[in-house]
């Protein structure tokens, strides 16, 4: 009852917010230290892929266990957020790569996005407990 | 990842921000200090930042040696108050300050030598790391928020 695709798929975007707030965290505390270089996370692509929604990606079609695996394997469980560096620019001389007014806009962006996200896991609860109680 | 790791990887940007304030402090108010108990003219301290890796299992650690390119989400440390070397102390031509060079021989006479504290650096040190701060107690209200609006789910 409660192992719903839907719920599955809000707790791990949760999970991904809540580990974004924290390298948010991180770069902003680390804006003034030299050669530090910014990080983020990368988890809505490898959601859509094991939500089955991404188009035009070849995907071998496996009718044994032993074949070989072509194209993004989609189980939804093996989905996790991963913290990539970002080793790209300088925007200053001591080697430090965190744009404080972008990474500012990002928290607020997340923040409403981990608000939304709560939202919906509350509806998804509310619906269960008013098709328990039959409405009363 | 706990429920106050976010926490904890702000305030210890507001520290670092509050210990870098507090040098910037120190070096104006000792902007024409010429006499130190280690002798000589004051000299412009400067704080050094470092990533602090977190405390997390061996695993996590093992891995990252192994070459794992995921960072270590642990906030920022101060390595240290050191002097600044780089920076040469100022000579100015001062005969009537009490440690003026009082040998008439030596070519140095009459010069004092002053900190080599720049006030207008230090000025815009004091507004970025008072901006440092401004963002942190920032990040720290958002994450403070999530984790309460967390709690309420289902309620």
């Amino acid at each position: 009852m409660f192992d719903t695709r839907s719920l599955r798929a809000i707790e791990k975007a949760l999970d991904a917010s809540a580990l974004r707030q924290r390298v948010y965290a991180n770069d902003i505390a680390n804006v003034d230290t030299p050669g530090y270089k910014r990080s983020h996370v990368d988890f809505e692509a490898s959601l859509q892929n094991a939500l089955g929604e991404s188009e035009g990606d070849l995907v071998g079609f496996r009718t044994d266990p032993r074949h070989m695996q072509i194209g993004q394997p989609s189980t939804f469980a093996d989905v996790q957020p991963t913290v990539v560096l970002d080793n790209s620019s300088s925007l200053t001389n001591n080697g430090n790569n965190v744009d404080i007014d972008a990474e500012m806009s990002e928290v607020a962006k997340n923040q409403m996005t981990y608000d939304a996200l709560v939202k919906q896991m509350d509806m998804q609860f509310s619906m269960l407990k008013n098709v328990i109680t039959g409405g009363q | 990842m706990g429920l106050f790791d976010g926490l904890d990887i702000s305030a210890s940007g507001l520290t670092a921000e509050r210990l870098r304030l507090d040098v910037i402090a120190n070096n104006v108010a000792n902007a024409n200090t010429t006499r130190t108990p280690e002798g000589g003219p004051y000299r412009r301290e400067v704080v050094g930042f470092a990533a602090r890796p977190s405390s997390e299992s061996f695993a996590s650690q093992f891995n990252r040696a192994l070459g794992s390119t995921s960072p270590a989400l642990g906030g920022v440390e101060v390595t240290g108050v050191t002097q600044d070397t780089t920076n040469p102390l100022k000579r100015v031509y001062d005969p009537s300050n009490p440690d003026a060079v009082r040998n008439p021989a030596s070519p140095d006479y009459g010069y004092v030598l002053m900190p080599n504290v720049d006030i207008s650096t230090e000025m815009i040190d004091m507004i970025s790391a008072s901006r440092a701060y401004d963002a942190n107690v920032t990040v720290l209200d958002a994450s403070k928020s999530m984790t309460m609006k967390a709690l309420q789910i289902g309620s």
